[in-house]
């Protein structure tokens, strides 16, 4: 178990240090997740990696759609955030349900988000 | 560059430990002949400047001064001479950058210094990477840095994670071997006392390496001048570094970095507001005599201070121009010009004082010191734990957020199950999932976990009497006013060692990370009975040691493994200052922490 355990981290080492070829390492990050969910002791960074892993797709194609290169390998917080910026506010719900973002946190995110674009009138009806 | 602390009021003589670093270092700057091109690890510059000035450097050769980085040497120069710390990362920097020069095939002759030892990793890697034989090795072995007349440091700035997360204890070994040339240079320290893991490791360090040594050329001949050295490992009080120290000295550090006894400062602190000014670094220690008196103040009464001065200088100076020259006697005015050349040092502490009070009369500032106060008390779990959760929510800066996560762990003996996954996925969610790894480094060094024994907070505060009520900051009569009524565990930890020993409090120790021990050492040569280094007994003898008896005050050498707050100094000199106490304290440390800096080394970086 416990080289398990090393070999888990070591693994997820690659994965963090991880090329910027996304494919593999969203395939790198799965099979950690796999690797941890083997151990009964590490449910918690199973989910992590597993949510991890679909956060990047989630990234990708955020990506692809908008063109812009500012997605990935950002927090689900500044992916919601960075989605009510540029007005795509179906792209953030999608994430909310997708990710189970409790309401206290994505309000808060919106504020922060309508804020910093200065759309004082959504402000005003939210 | 800094100034140099004065060290010649310091209860044991550092001014030679500095010396022999000074010593050591031209040394090796002259093992190079000729003109050479220093190149410095960053992290080792400021230290350095505590130990020499840049003068010093120059009368040995060195021509240039670069930090090393990733760019090429921008410099002709023959003799190429790299001082680092042994990490791998610079390894590789150094290599690509000989490899470069050799491609070149510019004729550079390259040294390498360690500092304060070669490691065999570092030497792997050179190998690998093809330089080992194009470079000489060299070791320059400077371990306590005297930052001031009672503090010595060792500045590893990630001791506390190596030894408790990597498991990494070359940061203990090289504390043993800096206590072991401390104590051949004033003597073999007869009582220790310890507490925790690390303190326990670094005890037998020190007693395996005395045993080592030649009993002849040993500490033993020299009569002791520190009578008890109190070594605490960090983990014992993790609290105390994550509440914000709120002395003088403790407030610059948060808010404005104190770093090798100096802080940087934005001219517009100083009043100072034409542009292009750059930043001014100032530095502060006690050869600084206003800044003497104020650091260890509650900075609630810095203010008053710094006024009754000015009034005092604006009275003097009213009674020297009003009275006229007939009346005045040379000697007043003398006195009175005196008195002005502190002027400065009154300017530059209204200076900084008035900008340290834009933070601290902010409502976000005394909101979380309410927080942290309640917690330390060991209440309203609930209402902490919400004021976490929505600084996740609003991605507040994260070590900030840790430090208040962290002491809502450590006080409540680990969070709720149901809250330890919820705020670890919030966490992660807000910050990234790269954070994985620092939340596990936490979790390791004890700094997070998830409730399952019983909370033993409330019994070591009530047992340490770590809360004191009604504590005047400006008449302080107990350490607790350093954080304006929380009394550091650590310190508590120190008076209990000195007054009536640790067995008294046995029970409450059992509840605190590690064992405790306290033994002797050697015998001192006045007894004539032969020494007998190594020969360590434990516990079994009385702990409440026997003051010098030449009406000097014993010297107590506290260690803290894994790092000291400015606050906990402040505490220390605050007991030594007290009336009918019998000893002098100095502080050792693997590094100057505050809650910041010591989890900023547990962030993994994406």
């Amino acid at each position: 178990l416990f080289l398990r355990e090393s070999w888990n981290s070591g693994q997820s080492i690659t994965v963090r240090q991880g090329s910027a070829l996304q494919g593999p390492r969203v395939k790198l990050i799965e099979q950690a997740a796999e690797l941890y969910s083997q151990t009964k002791d590490n449910s918690f960074e199973a989910k992590a990696a597993e949510e991890h892993a679909k956060l990047l797709k989630v990234q990708q194609d955020l990506e692809a759609a908008t063109g812009q290169p500012i997605f990935v390998d950002s927090s689900i917080s500044d992916t919601i955030r960075t989605c009510i910026t540029l007005g795509n506010n179906r792209a953030a719900q999608r994430i909310r349900t997708d990710f189970k973002v409790p309401d206290k946190r994505f309000y808060w995110l919106k504020i922060f988000a309508l804020a910093t674009i200065k759309n004082w009138e959504a402000l005003e009806k939210f | 560059m800094a100034q140099i602390p004065s060290l010649d009021h310091a209860p044991i003589n550092l001014v030679a430990l500095r010396e022999q670093a000074q010593k050591e270092l031209i040394q090796v700057l002259s093992s190079v002949r000729g003109k050479k091109v220093l190149i410095l690890d960053p992290k080792l510059s400021g230290p350095l400047a505590l130990i020499a000035q840049p003068t010093l450097l120059k009368e040995n050769g060195v021509e240039n001064l670069y930090h090393l980085s990733a760019d090429p040497v921008p410099s002709e120069c023959k003799n190429v001479l790299y001082l680092v710390r042994p990490r791998i990362a610079l390894m590789k920097l150094i290599s690509s950058q000989i490899t470069q020069d050799n491609i070149q095939k510019l004729q550079k002759s390259h040294t390498l210094v360690f500092c304060p030892r070669r490691t065999i990793v570092c030497e792997k890697v050179l190998e690998e990477e093809g330089i080992l034989n194009n470079v000489t090795i060299l070791e320059y072995p400077l371990h306590f840095i005297p930052f001031d007349e009672d503090v010595l440091s060792l500045e590893l700035d990630t001791a506390f994670k190596e030894t408790k997360v990597d498991g990494d204890l070359s940061a203990i070994w090289y504390l043993a071997r800096a206590i072991t040339l401390l104590q051949s240079q004033f003597g073999v320290i007869p009582n220790i006392k310890g507490k925790g893991k690390a303190a326990v490791q670094v005890a037998d360090i020190l007693t395996r390496m005395q045993r080592e040594q030649n009993p002849d050329t040993t500490a033993a001949a020299v009569t002791p001048e520190i009578d008890t050295m109190i070594l605490i490992d960090r983990q014992v009080d993790l609290v105390t570094p994550m509440c914000w120290q709120l002395t003088y000295e403790g407030l610059i550090d948060e808010f404005l970095t104190l770093s090798n006894g100096a802080v940087e400062l934005d001219p517009s602190i100083m009043g100072i507001t034409q542009p292009g000014v750059k930043k001014a670094k100032v530095p502060l220690n006690s050869s600084d005599k206003l800044y003497r008196e104020l650091r260890d103040l509650n900075f609630g009464v810095v203010g008053q201070v710094l006024r009754n001065k000015a009034t005092s200088m604006k009275q003097d100076y009213n009674e020297v121009t009003g009275g006229g020259p007939q009346h005045q006697s040379v000697s007043e005015l003398k006195d009175f010009v005196k008195k002005l050349n502190a002027l400065p040092e009154l300017t530059r502490h209204t200076n900084i004082a008035q900008h340290l009070s834009t933070y601290t009369t902010k409502s976000k500032f005394l909101t979380r010191l309410s927080i942290e106060q309640t917690l330390v008390e060991g209440q309203s779990y609930d209402i902490s734990f919400e004021y976490v959760e929505e600084m996740i929510h609003r991605q507040e800066p994260l070590t900030s957020v840790l430090r208040l996560l962290v002491l809502l762990s450590l006080t409540s003996g680990g969070l709720q199950k149901k809250h330890f996954d919820y705020l670890r996925r919030e966490f992660l969610h807000a910050y990234g999932f790269e954070h994985l790894f620092t939340l596990s480094n936490l979790e390791k060094a004890g700094l997070l976990r998830k409730q399952e024994a019983k909370n033993s907070w409330q019994n070591i505060k009530r047992g340490l009497k770590l809360v004191v009520e009604d504590q005047d900051d400006a008449n302080p009569t107990d350490v607790s006013y350093v954080f304006s009524g929380y009394a550091p565990l650590s310190i508590r930890l120190v008076q209990q060692a000195l007054k009536g020993g640790w067995k008294a409090v046995d029970d409450l120790l059992k509840l605190l990370p590690g064992q405790s021990f306290d033994k002797k050492q050697g015998v001192t040569p006045d007894h004539g009975v032969p020494s007998r280094e190594g020969s360590v007994r434990e516990g079994s003898v009385t702990s409440d040691s026997a003051p010098a008896v030449d009406g000097r005050r014993a010297v107590v050498l506290v260690v803290f493994i894994g790092g000291v707050t400015f606050a906990e100094i402040s505490a220390l000199r605050f007991l030594g200052a007290q009336e009918g106490m019998k000893y002098d304290f100095v502080v050792a440390t693997t590094k100057l922490i505050n809650g910041t800096t010591l989890l900023k080394s547990m962030v993994e970086e994406g």
